[in-house]
């Protein structure tokens, strides 16, 4: 299975996240395809405090432009020198390009400047608002992975642009970026929380053996996921399992599950040693108390995983399914497995390992008499911890927004507030416009929509072929400026167009109008909005067409504000969506298996507790939802499961040999113990803290909670509630 | 001196060096005047076509052309005139029958796109000898007809956006049959087909078919209704005459 690894595809498209039949990304899908890739980068270069229109920089400029144009992913790069100007000169129609030549003189310079500060909408898409900075847009060939496109382009810009304070945008140098930067930041980070980890399984199983086992367990569950996602893409071909940025979780949340396995097995194998002598005994009556629960443990999680299914984010489901499949293999390597490598191990009898408790065990132990001293006390404050959580639910901020992952003083942060600042932003609407294009009154209504979405203060620039028709006109009519309008009768309109072309190159269209003027394409950038504003503007964006305030006809929006939007609605329903079947298939599967309802219920408590918890601290310390940190409650579901699972299991077998005066007790000690240290170790990835990216550094603090908050819910509030139900469970039982 | 001509016409065709050959296609007798109406089909990558139909006159080798617009019916009437002058500069004027009046055009760039067909104003002009370096290869047979394989490679002040070309020309017409041409990269990016048809004794140009495989578009122009030396005038080319079509 492992071998599979080599199929696996890491590819962070946003919008391969969307559903395909989303109105989002079917326009995204039309918009592609008729009007080239929008997935752009953006190269700005410039020095604070001196103005662009100088020889220089206009000829490094022309030298990007050339080894751009060079570049096998670049498919067009659009920039001064790359661009055509209209001009009425003594009654030409002069249409030749912006800058003629690398080396221009300052009279050339100046022409340039005068031309731009006539058309400030052409301007704002080259030149920074201040004239410190040169903007280059650049669009990759259709197909071309954005991370080879992204770094073509950076070597190229870094190489040629060194005497420049240079920065990068744009959706492509995002997607073709971010994503491998956070991967690294994580893997690395992991490392570091493997290694705190072993250390503290050392510290307190006491044999490098017994961990190394564990570990064993770990990393072939994982390599066997990691494998099956290889093998699933290479059969299936579905974007369903390409590795994207949030699952980079996913070896995260197996690790903790098979690593919870793994020490249930090998503490309840000292524990049984300790008392039995005997290794095979210890092995057998050991596996006799674990299969059970170990088993139930691995189907119930791998229901809660499976319920991703459902959600209406592509790389979800194939997360939901690898996963799966890594609990399934973890369960066969911890019931199979293991033990058989434990039987083949010269155990000491007389090593500390066995014959001592280890730290975790004595806290557990004291731990355990309060839960059982106090256990009103113990319920209580857990329900009014559970109760402040809820308090913080309605406070959750939803954020999918790329730029927030960072934070303000890094590299790529700062560029996306460079772009915001001094050119026009980075985030792209995009409105499609089906009719006939050369029709006055449609060309007016667009004209109108992007005056429309101008208005919003966070739009910088809108563009169109409109405006080129009315520039044409004001042309073509002398260079009057009461002609810089649409014309009224559709023969005008295309006397234009045929003029361009045979003075011009109806190449330069292609990104406005396509081949039939047929359709068009109306973009606007706007600099990052927060996502309240993002619905807003959207929301306002849509009455508009609905109420046909424009007389567009068909009308379809996209671009990644129209995305961000799609996205979070996404995430919060495949969220909850998720955790609620998540409960419901648990609660059913444990009450079926135990044959009691009530232990259905119970086995879902402590869960639900910790999810409320989780969210409502989210809320109450403003960490964002986003597609990144969704998958938080997962973890809480996965690992919670097991822990309440392997309690109220022993609980079971212990209900015969026990008096009801000290069963609780007793369980939380014979389990008290594994779920501390398997809580203790997987809080190691507290080292992700230290991560530079925000929801990595979420991920890394959740981590932490998630296993407090499982591990103290089973052992406080299901361990309390057992405690305060014991006549009515063991009444049953028995 | 039949026998003479015959004896000759092997060692001429196996001793032509590729400036030689350059030189006959370059000096291949055309007619005065030429008139035609033609059909343009320009087809891009997704398979989508528009088409135009234009009647055309010209005098000396296009040094005069006159272009009127029959299709689409949305261009039909606007006429393009233009005249090369002995300075290099050209004169191109367009009148635009919706806003009734002729407006003047810039000269375009020999890498741009002629009527946004694959041919570029690059494409139609005659390459001047001292801006090329030549190299015969191989001969070849193209389309069963026996040719010379013509390389060109264009020297800097030839300013070309090509970086190679290489002609197949036929032996015994000196007709160009099918041209390949080479973006800078090296990269094939232009492949061109042409058809001939015999009229007065010139070969005049039938049918051009060009295949753009960067772009994946493609330019067919089909000539119909040829006449060749019909004694036009060169005042026929003057401002006044765009805003009237020719009888088809």
């Amino acid at each position: 299975m492992g071998s599979g690894i080599r199929f696996l595809i890491m590819d962070d498209d946003m919008m391969k996240m969307l559903p395909e039949h989303l109105d989002s990304r079917r326009t995204w899908d039309a918009v592609q395809n008729e009007f080239g890739s929008t997935e752009i980068i953006f190269i700005a270069f410039g020095n604070k405090g001196e103005s662009v229109y100088k020889s220089r920089p206009l000829a490094d400029l022309w030298t990007l432009s050339n080894g751009l144009k060079n570049l096998s992913s670049v498919m067009e790069v659009s920039n001064i020198t790359t661009s055509t100007r209209i001009d009425q000169v003594d009654g030409f129609m002069q249409i030749e390009e912006l800058q003629k030549i690398q080396n221009l003189n300052s009279q050339e310079i100046k022409s340039i400047q005068l031309y731009l500060d006539k058309n400030n909408n052409i301007k704002k898409q080259f030149v920074s608002q201040s004239d410190e900075y040169l903007l280059t847009t650049i669009q990759p060939y259709d197909g071309v992975g954005l991370d080879q496109f992204r770094n073509d382009v950076v070597a190229l810009g870094d190489s040629l642009l060194s005497d420049y304070d240079v920065h990068y945008g744009g959706t492509a140098y995002v997607t073709g970026s971010i994503p491998r930067m956070i991967r690294d930041d994580v893997q690395s980070l992991v490392k570091a929380g493997l290694v705190i980890m072993i250390a503290v399984l050392l510290i307190n199983l006491r044999s490098l053996p017994a961990v190394g086992m564990v570990m064993m367990v770990i990393v072939f569950s994982l390599v066997s996921m990691m494998g099956f996602m290889g093998w699933a893409y290479r059969i299936t071909g579905s974007d369903k399992f390409l590795f994207a940025l949030l699952n980079t979780s996913m070896p995260i949340i197996l690790l903790t599950i098979a690593n919870s396995d793994g020490v249930h097995v090998m503490t309840k194998f000292f524990r049984e040693l300790r008392f039995q002598k005997n290794v095979h005994r210890a092995i057998a009556s050991g596996m006799d108390a674990l299969l059970v629960p170990i088993f139930l443990t691995s189907i119930t999680t791998i229901a809660a995983f499976l319920t991703m299914s459902s959600s209406p984010l592509e790389p979800l489901v194939g997360y939901g399914i690898c996963i799966s499949v890594g609990i399934g293999w973890a369960w066969l390597l911890s019931s199979f497995f293991l033990p058989a490598l434990i039987s083949l191990k010269n155990w000491d009898l007389d090593s500390k390992a066995i014959i001592s408790p280890s730290i975790f065990e004595r806290v557990i132990g004291r731990l355990g008499s309060i839960v059982i001293g106090y256990p009103k006390v113990v319920l209580c404050s857990g329900i009014l911890l559970v109760l402040f959580g809820c308090a913080g639910l309605h406070k959750v901020a939803v954020d999918v927004n790329v730029a927030s992952f960072f934070k303000p003083g890094t590299k790529i942060r700062d560029s996306m507030d460079f772009m915001d600042r001094e050119m026009s932003g980075t985030m792209d609407l995009r409105v499609r416009v089906a009719g006939d294009i050369k029709d006055p009154s449609l060309l007016q209504g667009m004209d109108s929509l992007q005056t429309f979405i101008e208005k919003n203060e966070k739009v910088s620039v809108s563009y169109s072929v409109a405006d080129v028709v009315k520039q044409m006109h004001r042309t073509v009519m002398d260079d009057s400026i009461q002609y810089e309008s649409i014309p009224d009768e559709r023969e005008k309109v295309n006397n234009l167009f045929t003029m361009y072309s045979m003075s011009g190159d109806q190449e330069n269209f292609s990104n406005l109008v396509d081949y039939e003027y047929s359709t068009a394409l109306i973009t606007a950038f706007s600099s990052v909005m927060s996502t309240e504003e993002v619905f807003s503007f959207v929301n306002k964006v849509s009455e508009s067409f609905q109420n046909n305030s424009f007389s567009l006809g068909r009308v379809d929006v996209t671009g990644m504000i129209v995305v961000i939007r799609d996205m979070v609605v996404m995430v919060i329903r495949s969220s909850f969506l998720s955790i609620f079947i998540s409960l419901v298939l648990i609660g059913t599967i444990t009450a079926i298996f135990f044959k009691r309802f009530l232990w259905g219920m119970i086995a879902v408590l402590p869960l639900t507790g910790a999810v409320i918890l989780n969210f409502g601290l989210m809320g109450h310390f403003d960490i964002t939802l986003n597609h990144v940190t969704a998958i938080l409650s997962s973890i809480i579901i996965g690992v919670g499961v097991d822990f309440a699972i392997h309690f109220i299991s022993q609980f079971r077998y212990l209900s015969d040999a026990s008096s009801k005066s000290t069963i609780s007790k007793k369980v939380i000690h014979d389990v008290g113990y594994p779920i501390i240290l398997d809580a203790g170790s997987n809080m190691g990835f507290g080292a992700l803290l230290f991560s530079a990216f925000i929801p990595v550094q979420y991920i890394g603090g959740l981590m932490i909670f998630a296993m407090i908050s499982t591990s103290l819910g089973t052992l406080t509030l299901l361990a309390t509630t057992t405690e305060l139900l014991k006549n009515k469970l063991m009444k049953k039982e028995i | 001196m039949k026998w003479f001509l015959s004896f000759l016409t092997p060692f001429f065709l196996f001793s032509q060096s590729g400036v030689e050959i350059a030189t006959w296609l370059d000096q291949k007798s055309a007619p005065k005047d030429l008139s035609n109406k033609a059909r343009m089909i320009l087809t891009n990558s997704k398979g989508k076509s528009r088409t135009s139909e234009m009647i055309s006159k010209s005098l000396n080798r296009n040094e005069k052309q006159m272009i009127w617009f029959l299709e689409p019916r949305d261009d039909r009437g606007v006429s393009f005139l233009k005249v090369e002058h002995e300075n290099g500069e050209d004169e191109m004027r367009m009148w635009l029958p919706a806003f009734k009046r002729v407006r003047r055009i810039s000269a375009k760039k020999k890498g741009d796109s002629f009527m946004g067909s694959d041919l570029t104003f690059e494409d139609l002009s005659n390459r001047d000898l001292t801006h090329n370096n030549y190299k015969r290869l191989d001969d070849d047979m193209f389309d069963k007809v026996e040719c010379f394989v013509l390389e060109t490679l264009p020297k800097k002040e030839a300013e070309s956006s090509y970086s190679r070309h290489v002609s197949w020309i036929d032996k015994k017409t000196f007709n160009l049959l099918k041209e390949t041409s080479y973006d800078k990269r090296g990269v094939l990016e232009k492949d061109k087909r042409f058809e001939y048809e015999l009229i007065k004794s010139f070969f005049i140009l039938k049918r051009v078919f060009v295949n753009n495989t960067i772009k994946q578009h493609s330019t067919e122009i089909i000539f119909t209704d040829i006449l060749v030396d019909m004694g036009i005038k060169s005042d026929l080319f003057h401002e006044k005459n765009l805003r009237r079509l020719p009888k088809e």
